[in-house]
C-alpha cells in the first residue's frame, strides 16, 4: 500500500520509508469473526421463519378469519397515539426548551418514568383506575400508549430542539418582528421536522408491536391476534411475525432515509435510530488539518 | 396561518402576554408553569394515578379491603418468590452477557474506519433489531428452535442429536427465554454503548502512545477506567430491559414460565383464581421498587460519565 | 516572588540533570498523500538541537501532518526521519521519546493533574515515589502545584494546556513536538502561555517543532520560521529574515501585511512605480522573459515601507484610518483605484481626516517584485 510519491523535477531519489508494522491490521480476524457470529445469530431466525411458513402462509395471512379488524385496530390506535403524542409533547418540549430550561433535568427524570413502571405494572394500574366508559373501549389504549410513547417522543423532540439552539432562532425571530403564532409556524416547526417524524414512526413502530397491555385489557389488536394462532395454525402466524417485523423495518429505515438526506442537505442533527438512553451529544475531535 | 411579518414595528416582547405591571412580576412567573400543565395532568392521570392506586391496593386484602402486608408476604414466597429469583437472575445474565458481546461486536466496527459501509449498516441493523420483539419475535424462534423448528432439524440432520432430548427447551427460562432476550439485548448494547466509545478523544490514545504506552496500557490505564461507567451504566438499561420484558416471555411459553411479570399478567387476567388481585399488585410495586433502584445507580453513573468526557 | 525562584530552580535542576546537547532532527524528502490529496510534497528540514522552530502556514498546508509523521502517528509514503542521524522511520511512536502537546483535551479524564503528568514516567517504569516528586516539580515549573490533585474537567483551557505541557516534559523527551497547542485559547491566555513556552523551552534547551496558523505566535516565539503551503516549505528563515526578505509572494503576503501597487519593471533591474524609481530586491519574477521592454509587475511593499503626506494634488485620498496603538493604518485609495495602507505614528495621523487629498510615495529603498495580478472583476 506505499505509494511511491512522483519523483518531482530536481529533487533527490526518494528514500523509501520502512514502516512500522501497523498495529491495527492483526485485528481485523476477531473483528470478522464476532461480525459473523453476530450476523449468523441475527439471520437464521428470519429465515427460519421463511422456511417454517412457506410463501403460501403470507397469502392467507390476508385472508384469515380476524386479520382485517385486528390490524384495523391497530391502525386506528397508532393513528391517535400519534396525534395525541405529538399533540401532548411538541408544544411542552418546545415550552420547556424556551421558558422553562430549568426543568430540563427533571423532565428527564420524569420521561424515564414509563421505562421503571413497566408495562405490564401500567396496564393494571390503569385498569385499575379508568372510568368504566373507557374501560369498554379499545381507545383506551391509545390514551396509555401515549404515556408509553412519550420518553421515545420526548428525546426525539428534545434531541432535535438541541440541535437547532431553538432559544436564539426564536429570539432572532422576534427581533424581526415576528409574533408567536408566526415563530412557531415559520421557525420552530420546521427545524424540528426530522425529529418530529422519528418521533412519529418510533410511535408507530411502539403501537404496531404491543402486546403487554393489549391482551391484559383484552383487545385485539394486531399481535394479541397472531398469538391467538400460535397453537393451531403455525406457519400462518410465523408469517404474520415476519410481515410485522417487515413492516417494523420499513418504519425505521424510512427515518434513517429521510432523517440522514435531511441532515445532508440543511446539515442538521442526525436522527439516532431509537434509543431511551440519554446521549449525550459529544463534540467530534476536530481533526488536525 | 397568514404571514404577519409584514407590518410590526415594535417587535412583540418575547415574555407573554401579562401586562407590565409590578404586582404582575410575580404572577407573571406563576404563569409561566401553566404550558407545563397539560402534560402535568397527562402524566398524573395516566402513570402517577395507576401507580399509586396499585400501591394502595397492594397493602390492602383483595376481598375484605382491610389493611394488610400479607401481599407482600405472599408475593415473597412460594413460586413467586421464585419468580422473582428467576426473574432477577434472568436478567442479570441477560445484561452480561449480551453486554460483553454488544461490546465487543461495537469496539469490532468503531475501529472500522468512518463512513465505513459495515459501521452504518450494523449500526441501522442494530436500531432496527433492538426494536424487534415480543410476539413477532417469540415466534420466530419456534420457528427455528422448537421441536420441528429448522435449526433443530439442521442440528438433527448434521449430528443425529435431538437437542430436546438433551434437555434443550424454549418454555423455560434457561436457555429457551435467554436466548430469545438476546436478540434485542445486544442490538441494545451496541447503540448505547456506541456514543460512550466515539466519546474516547483519538487524543487520548495519541498522547498515551506519545507516554510510551502500549495498546494494553492504554486500555488498563485510560481507556478502560474512563469507559467504565458507561459500561456499568449500559449494563444496567439492560438489565431494566430485560426484567420489565413480558410480551416476549408470554408469547414463547404461553404464560407458563415462572418470572414475575408473567406471574403477574396471569394474576390478572381473570383466569386465576379471583381475589388475587392485590398480589399481583405487589409484585408489580416490588417490580417497580427494584426497576426505581436500578435507574437511581444507572443516572449517577451517566452523570459521572458526562463530567469525565465533556 | 517565591514561587518564580521555585519555579526556576526547577527548571535550572531539570536542565542539569539532562546535561547539555540536545538532539537534532531531519525530515528528508518527506511526502504523504491522502487519497487523491497530496499533504506533503518532498518536506526537507532541518532542526538543530536546541531549536525551537516554527512550521507556519494556512490550513491544509501540511504543517500537522509533517508533525504527526515526526511524532509517529502517521506514516511517510516517502522519505524519512533522522533523529540524532538514525533513522526512527521504523521505530513506533510509543518508543520514539518526543513529547507531544496536543491541540487540546488530550488529558487523561480520569487522573488529576499529577497522575497525568506522571504518566510517562509510570510508563518508564519509575518507582511510585520518584514518579510523584518529578511530575510535582514540573507542576511546579508551569506555576500549577496548588492544582496537582485537581481533575481535568475542573481546570481551565489555559490550566489544561499546562499540564499538558508538564507532561510532555516529564519525561525528559529529546524532541518536544507543539501541534497549535495555543489555538483553543483565549487571546490573554494565548499570550501568557506563549510566553511560558518559550522561556521553559529556552531553559530547557529541548529541541522544538512547534505547529500553528498564528503568524504572531510563530514570529514571536521560534528562532526560525517554516512558512509552508500545499505540502511545500515555501522558506525558512529566521523571523526577521523571513519579513524583510521573503522568498516567494506567497510568503510576503502571509507573513504580515504587503501592499500591491503596480509598476514597470525596467530591463536594467529598477522598477518605476508611483512616479519614482527605486532598484529591486534579490529575487527576480520566475517568468521573466522580456525580450526587451518594460514589463508590468506589482511592487510589494509594507505599510511602513511607504511614505505618506499632506499635499493638495496628490495621488491619493485618504479612505480608512484604523488606530492600531502607536501606530495608526490610513487606507489610501491611489489614482488608478489601488488601495494601499501606510502605517503613520499616531501623533502625524490625526490631520489624516478620511477624504484628504495625500500623496503617496516610496522612499527609494530596494522593493520587492512579483508577476502583475489580474485585478478580480
Amino acid at each position: 500500500m506505499a505509494t511511491v510519491a512522483d519523483v518531482q523535477a530536481g529533487t533527490h531519489a526518494p528514500t523509501p520509508a520502512t514502516r512500522p508494522a501497523p498495529r491495527w491490521r492483526t485485528f481485523p480476524f476477531w473483528r470478522w469473526a464476532i461480525l459473523l457470529i453476530a450476523g449468523v445469530y441475527f439471520l437464521i431466525p428470519l429465515y427460519a421463519g421463511l422456511r417454517f411458513a412457506g410463501l403460501k402462509a403470507f397469502a392467507n395471512v390476508f385472508t384469515y378469519p380476524g386479520f382485517g379488524s385486528a390490524v384495523g385496530l391497530s391502525l386506528r390506535l397508532a393513528l391517535i397515539t400519534t396525534i395525541l403524542t405529538l399533540v401532548l409533547m411538541v408544544p411542552t418540549t418546545v415550552y420547556v426548551h424556551l421558558r422553562l430550561p430549568q426543568i430540563r433535568r427533571s423532565m428527564d427524570g420524569i420521561t424515564i418514568l414509563p421505562i421503571v413502571i413497566p408495562p405490564i405494572v401500567l396496564i393494571i394500574g390503569v385498569l385499575k383506575v379508568a372510568p368504566s366508559f373507557l374501560l369498554s373501549t379499545p381507545y383506551l389504549l391509545a390514551l396509555v400508549y401515549v404515556v408509553l410513547a412519550m420518553p421515545f417522543a420526548y428525546r426525539s423532540l428534545d434531541a432535535g430542539l438541541r440541535a437547532v439552539d431553538l432559544k436564539t432562532l426564536v429570539e432572532a425571530s422576534n427581533s424581526l418582528g415576528a409574533g408567536w403564532p408566526a415563530t412557531l409556524w415559520r421557525i420552530v416547526l420546521p427545524n424540528i421536522r426530522t425529529a418530529m417524524l422519528s418521533a412519529t414512526v418510533l410511535t408507530v413502530a411502539l403501537v404496531l408491536g404491543e402486546f403487554t397491555m393489549a391482551s391484559l385489557a383484552l383487545f385485539v389488536t394486531f399481535p394479541v391476534w397472531i398469538v391467538q394462532f400460535e397453537q393451531n395454525a403455525g406457519p400462518v402466524s410465523t408469517a404474520a411475525s415476519l410481515l410485522a417485523l417487515f413492516v417494523t423495518w420499513l418504519l425505521l429505515m424510512l427515518i434513517v432515509t429521510v432523517g440522514d438526506r435531511t441532515a445532508r442537505k440543511r446539515g442538521g442533527a442526525r436522527v439516532a435510530l431509537f434509543t431511551v438512553a440519554p446521549q449525550e451529544t459529544r463534540p467530534t475531535a476536530g481533526e488536525p488539518e | 396561518m397568514a404571514g404577519s411579518t409584514a407590518q410590526v414595528v415594535a417587535p412583540e416582547a418575547p415574555s407573554s402576554g401579562a401586562r407590565p405591571s409590578p404586582v404582575s412580576r410575580s404572577l407573571r412567573r406563576s404563569l409561566k408553569w401553566l404550558g407545563i400543565v397539560p402534560f402535568g395532568v397527562y402524566v398524573g392521570l395516566g402513570l402517577i394515578a395507576p401507580f399509586i392506586a396499585i400501591t394502595i391496593a397492594a397493602f390492602h386484602n383483595s376481598s375484605t379491603g382491610a389493611f394488610t402486608l400479607s401481599n407482600f408476604h405472599a408475593a415473597l414466597s412460594g413460586t413467586y418468590l421464585l419468580g422473582l429469583k428467576t426473574s432477577l437472575l434472568l436478567s442479570i445474565a441477560s445484561a452480561i452477557v449480551p453486554g460483553i458481546f454488544g461490546l465487543l461486536l461495537a469496539y469490532a466496527i468503531f475501529t472500522a474506519k468512518r463512513g465505513n459501509v459495515l459501521r452504518k449498516v450494523v449500526i441501522t441493523a442494530s436500531g432496527v433489531f433492538a426494536n424487534f420483539g415480543g410476539v413477532p419475535l417469540a415466534i420466530l424462534f419456534i420457528a427455528t428452535l422448537s421441536t420441528t423448528g429448522i435449526v433443530t432439524g439442521w442440528i438433527k440432520d448434521l449430528t443425529g442429536v435431538n437437542i430436546w432430548d438433551h434437555g434443550f427447551t424454549l418454555y423455560s427460562a434457561y436457555p429457551g427465554v435467554f436466548i430469545v432476550y438476546m436478540y434485542f439485548q445486544i442490538p441494545l448494547m451496541v447503540l448505547v454503548i456506541l456514543p460512550a466509545l466515539e466519546g474516547l478523544r483519538p487524543a487520548w490514545r495519541e498522547a498515551a502512545q506519545n507516554m510510551g504506552a502500549g495498546t494494553w496500557q492504554y486500555w488498563r490505564y485510560v481507556g478502560g477506567p474512563v469507559l467504565l461507567p458507561s459500561f456499568l451504566g449500559c449494563l444496567l438499561l439492560l438489565f431494566g430491559s430485560a426484567f420489565a420484558a413480558y410480551a416476549t416471555a408470554e408469547a414463547l411459553t404461553g404464560g407458563t414460565v415462572a418470572l414475575t411479570p408473567i406471574q403477574i399478567g396471569a394474576l390478572l387476567n381473570g383466569n386465576v383464581v379471583a381475589g388475587q388481585e392485590n398480589l399481583g399488585y405487589a409484585l408489580g410495586v416490588i417490580m417497580v421498587v427494584i426497576i426505581a433502584i436500578v435507574m437511581m445507580i444507572y443516572v449517577s453513573l451517566q452523570r459521572r460519565a458526562a463530567r469525565w468526557l465533556r | 516572588m517565591t514561587t518564580n525562584a521555585a519555579r526556576n530552580a526547577a527548571v535550572d535542576s531539570a536542565r542539569r540533570a539532562r546535561g547539555t546537547g540536545g538532539t537534532s532532527v531531519l525530515l528528508r524528502d518527506l511526502s504523504r498523500s491522502f487519497g487523491t490529496t497530496k499533504a506533503l510534497d518532498g518536506l526537507s528540514l532541518e532542526i538543530a538541537p536546541g531549536e525551537l522552530v516554527a512550521l507556519l502556514g494556512p490550513s491544509g498546508c501540511g504543517k500537522t501532518t509533517a508533525l504527526r509523521i515526526v511524532a509517529g502517528f502517521e506514516t511517510a509514503d516517502t522519505g524519512s526521519v533522522l533523529v540524532d542521524g538514525k533513522d526512527i522511520s521504523g521505530v513506533s511512536a510509543s518508543k520514539r521519546d518526543m513529547g507531544m502537546v496536543f491541540q487540546s483535551y488530550s488529558l487523561f479524564p480520569n487522573m488529576n493533574a499529577l497522575d497525568n503528568v506522571a504518566f510517562g514516567l509510570r510508563m518508564r517504569k519509575q518507582g511510585s515515589a520518584q514518579r510523584r516528586k518529578r511530575a510535582g516539580e514540573l507542576l511546579e515549573m508551569v506555576g500549577l502545584a496548588p492544582q496537582a490533585r485537581q481533575y481535568p474537567h475542573q481546570l481551565s483551557g489555559g490550566q489544561q494546556q499546562r499540564v499538558a505541557l508538564a507532561r510532555a516534559l516529564a519525561i525528559e523527551p529529546r524532541v518536544l513536538l507543539l501541534d497549535e497547542p495555543l489555538s483553543a485559547l483565549d487571546a490573554k491566555v494565548r499570550l501568557q502561555l506563549r510566553e511560558q513556552i518559550r522561556t521553559l523551552q529556552h531553559r530547557l534547551g529541548t529541541t522544538t517543532l512547534f505547529v500553528t496558523h498564528d503568524q504572531e505566535e510563530a514570529l514571536s516565539m521560534a528562532d526560525r520560521v517554516g512558512v509552508m503551503r500545499q505540502g511545500r516549505l515555501e522558506q525558512i528563515a529566521a523571523p526577521d529574515e523571513l519579513y524583510d526578505d521573503p522568498a516567494t509572494v506567497f510568503v510576503a503576503e502571509f507573513v504580515g501585511i504587503m501592499n500591491r501597487i503596480p509598476g514597470e519593471l525596467r530591463t536594467d533591474g529598477t522598477v518605476t512605480v508611483l512616479g519614482s524609481t527605486a532598484p529591486v530586491k534579490g529575487q527576480e519574477p520566475a517568468d521573466t522573459g522580456a525580450d526587451g521592454g518594460d514589463r508590468a509587475v506589482d511592487v510589494l511593499v509594507r505599510p511602513e515601507g511607504l511614505t505618506l503626506q499632506v499635499a493638495e494634488h496628490g495621488n491619493g485620498i485618504v479612505t480608512t484610518r484604523t488606530f492600531l496603538g502607536s501606530v495608526t493604518r490610513v487606507g489610501v485609495l491611489l489614482d488608478g483605484d489601488i488601495a494601499v495602507q501606510v502605517d503613520k505614528p499616531s501623533s502625524e495621523a490625526a490631520a489624516l481626516a478620511p477624504g484628504a487629498s495625500v500623496s503617496v510615495s516610496l522612499p527609494g529603498q530596494p522593493v520587492l517584485v512579483a508577476p502583475r495580478r489580474a485585478v478580480p472583476g
